[in-house]
């Protein structure tokens, strides 16, 4: 093995649930430092959907997401390496976690065709052949310079099943020794490769073992947030936690419901990030405890009260639902406004995880989690057994 | 509401001070003065966190009947007014009919009601329903039902029954307002009317000024929207000024439209003491692709906290509501400025200077929208 290199991120885990396989931690990055379990929120574009990144600073967000597809075809590398990176170009001085944008390549080009050299894919501005390489990926990443990196994974749809899915798996394995000799700046730019292997416990396995011997500082879930059969995500989630390393963070892609949010901290993983959050928004829904709210609905046109009488967002201190159902999908600011909200709402959640496990009272808070969720008793089944493998029964 | 011209300069021009004005009796406003522009009762793209974090921000918000009369049943059954339902509570809002950034449909006013357009369509306005409104609405100031239905190519006949509806409809207003115990301490604005007919106007400047008002507002040149912006104050100088020669000095007077700069200095000369603010909003569009901010001298929150020119062309690419966020703070810092500059320069009596640095920054600037210091 080589010698000891420099590290981009380094994790400190301060508490652990002594029931379920949850844990508190810190991680150091090179621009700021992030408390798990923690969200975060999709700045696809280099800004998060209305928000100025000094409002996220007061909802005290310390990781975003941006997107490598996005930034890397506007405004280019070229523009945010002039600009010294993504941080500086938009004004954000936290953590940044970047995709590898092969993903984006397979949900978003009908004709991508993925080889052993990269995704191979029709230009959607000029109509010519291009390839996404994972040494490609990783130098538009490098340009961005987000302090967390991901590797060009092969993702394949949560439900194909058979010899794609083992051929995925392999691949994954061998584009991530290739992603990890392309980053030319591993001492500021950490990577995670990519746990892969469909809904089938057996590749998962194997692609876990296979990928923990890499010397890397944290490790993502992938190909989990499709549509799957619940019942299956779970245990590939749980099955995954298992084997990586209990002493790196473990980032499960595209998860970020707050049922999902709760049940994964309990299986032991540590970061989340969901466009849902601020997607939805745009389009007039509010997160509150126990479920949404979407407020185009009539039944606001005279709710005086704000979103939520106990969050403390600057939306929630000065607006109502009432005038709020005047502006949704109409004015541009009321995207801004619920944008604040949900945000808050996704943060606020994980900041009661996390202090909930370190007052080692997690389970209780999971079993009150639940009875506001679902009043009635009517706990999704899925859930019931997920917490039950970490030994939280949950009561009716 | 009390209002006093301090002094006059040059032809007309007019410092003035606004006083005891509807619910917060205790602020004063200097004109020539605009207000804040809005939205369906917010500043375009910017809730009351980011506006906060300007300065100079106008006293008056300016929210319009077509944005929110949809609504106002809400707002009644909230009782507290317009300004608290929609987080303006610090200011004073002025109600007035349309929104002057968006183009008014020719052709759908009637003696019984005007129309006015919102998201839900149109809206036949009649005086009972309008009182209704603004008694939900709970204004510190408001304008009263008008037909300003008017523009260069009006027939002389149409403009001179606009005048008199407008005269009907402001009878039975401000017999509705001296009743009303919700409205006692709201201002009413009567509407000066009559096109481009020098007769007409003077009819309707008489008439309305016999009658209890507080100040004027001077409609019926346009249809408001986008093309306003073509509108030459020049070109209808003399009806103005005759206008104005029938109303008293000591009443203020108010024009709406999408005002550029070198038109409000124009109309500030002829007398008008308040302006909207839909121009900073009109058309958010900038074309720059440097590392600079959008100028480097500027201290407005977008160019202190060095957004740059390239981010802000990358958010304008992208469609991101940033944008508009980002540009919207830049543009008004400078619209807001503007007025205070003219207030300056009335004071120190140097009005031609002012007009003269405005010339040129017209026939320099970059772009029309980003408003550049």
């Amino acid at each position: 093995m080589a010698a000891s290199r420099a590290h981009a991120l380094t994790f400190k885990i301060i508490a652990e649930c002594k029931t379920t396989k949850a844990r508190v931690g810190k991680i150091n990055l090179p621009h700021y430092h992030v408390d798990t379990p923690v969200f975060m929120p999709v700045g696809t574009q280099g800004t998060l959907k209305g928000l100025a990144p000094e409002q996220l600073v007061e909802l005290d967000c310390k990781i975003m997401l941006g997107n490598t597809y996005h930034l890397g075809h506007r405004p280019g590398p070229e523009l945010l390496e002039k600009a010294g990176g993504l941080h500086k170009f938009m004004n954000w001085d936290r953590c940044l976690l970047t995709d590898s944008g092969g993903f984006q390549m397979v949900s978003l080009l009908k004709l991508a065709e993925i080889k052993e050299e990269g995704v191979k894919f029709q230009s959607p501005h000029d109509g010519s052949e291009m390839m996404l390489t994972p040494e490609k990926s990783i130098e538009i990443q490098n340009s961005i310079g987000a302090d967390i990196m991901m590797q060009l994974d092969d993702v394949v749809h949560s439900s194909t099943t058979g010899t794609r899915v083992e051929e995925a798996m392999h691949r994954t394995i061998r584009w991530i020794d290739r992603c990890l000799a392309a980053n030319k700046h591993p001492e500021k730019q950490c990577l995670f490769p990519i746990v892969q292997g469909g809904l089938d416990p057996d590749l998962r396995k194997r692609c876990a073992e296979e990928l923990i011997k890499r010397d890397v500082d944290g490790y993502a879930i992938g190909g989990l947030s499709g549509g799957e059969e619940k019942s299956h995500f779970w245990r590939m989630v749980t099955l995954s936690t298992d084997i990586l390393p209990k002493d790196k963070p473990r980032y499960l892609m595209g998860v970020g419901f707050a049922l999902d949010l709760v049940v994964c901290v309990a299986l032991g993983c540590d970061m989340f990030d969901c466009v849902f959050p601020t997607r939805t928004a745009r389009f007039g829904t509010a997160l509150i405890p126990g479920g949404q709210i979407n407020l185009k609905n009539k039944m606001f046109a005279q709710d005086f009260r704000p979103i939520d009488e106990n969050c403390n967002c600057s939306t929630c201190k000065d607006y109502t639902r009432a005038y709020l159902h005047t502006i949704v999908t109409i004015e541009p600011v009321a995207s801004s406004l619920v944008t604040v909200h949900n945000v808050a709402y996704q943060l606020n959640l994980m900041t009661s995880i996390q202090k909930s496990i370190v007052d080692n009272r997690f389970p209780e808070f999971i079993q009150n989690f639940f009875e506001e969720m679902y009043p009635d008793g009517d706990f999704p089944q899925w859930a019931v057994e997920a917490l039950k493998s970490v030994n939280v029964r949950l009561s009716e | 509401m009390k209002f006093s011209v301090l002094c006059v300069r040059g032809h007309g021009a007019r410092l003035g001070q606004l006083s005891s004005i509807g619910h917060q009796g205790c602020k004063i406003l200097d004109t020539p003065m605009c207000m804040l522009y809005t939205r369906g009762g917010s500043a375009p793209y910017l809730g009351l966190d980011m506006l906060q974090r300007m300065e100079n921000i106008p006293p008056v918000a300016h929210i319009t009947l077509s944005h929110l009369s949809d609504h106002y049943e809400a707002v009644q059954a909230f009782k507290e007014g317009v300004a608290k339902f929609t987080a303006l509570k610090d200011h004073l809002v002025f109600i007035s009919l349309h929104d002057p950034a968006v183009e008014v449909y020719s052709g759908f006013n009637e003696k019984s009601g005007i129309a006015i357009w919102g998201k839900g369509g149109k809206t036949k306005i009649d005086v009972d329903l309008f009182m209704k409104i603004q008694e939900a609405l709970l204004p510190d100031w408001y304008q009263a039902l008008s037909d300003g239905d008017t523009s260069k190519d009006t027939s002389k006949k149409r403009a001179g029954k606009s005048v008199q509806r407008t005269l009907t409809f402001l009878d039975q207003i401000i017999e509705r307002h001296s009743q009303s115990e919700r409205l006692k301490n709201s201002a009413l604005f009567g509407v000066i009317e009559g096109g481009y007919s020098e007769k007409d106007r003077e009819h309707s400047a008489k008439e309305t000024s016999a009658r209890p008002v507080s100040g004027f507002i001077i409609e019926g040149f346009h249809n408001m929207g986008p093309k306003s912006e073509q509108f030459c104050i020049s070109d209808v100088s003399g009806v103005i000024q005759k206008t104005l020669d029938y109303l008293p000095e000591d009443k203020p007077r108010l024009m709406h439209g999408v005002w550029p700069p070198d038109q409000v200095l124009e109309a500030v000369e002829l007398g008008i003491d308040i302006f909207d603010s839909s121009y900073p909003c009109s058309d958010l569009c900038m074309y720059f692709d440097d590392l600079a901010p959008i100028s480097p001298h500027c201290t407005c929150y977008t160019c202190h906290k060095k957004f740059t020119r390239a981010y802000i062309n990358h958010l304008l690419n992208t469609s991101e509501i940033l944008a508009g966020v980002l540009l919207m703070i830049h543009n008004f810092h400078h619209y807001f400025q503007f007025f205070r500059s003219i207030h300056s320069a009335l004071e120190e009596n140097k009005l031609e200077e002012l007009k003269r640095v405005i010339q040129q920054q017209k026939s320099s600037a970059i772009s029309k929208d980003a408003l550049l210091s």
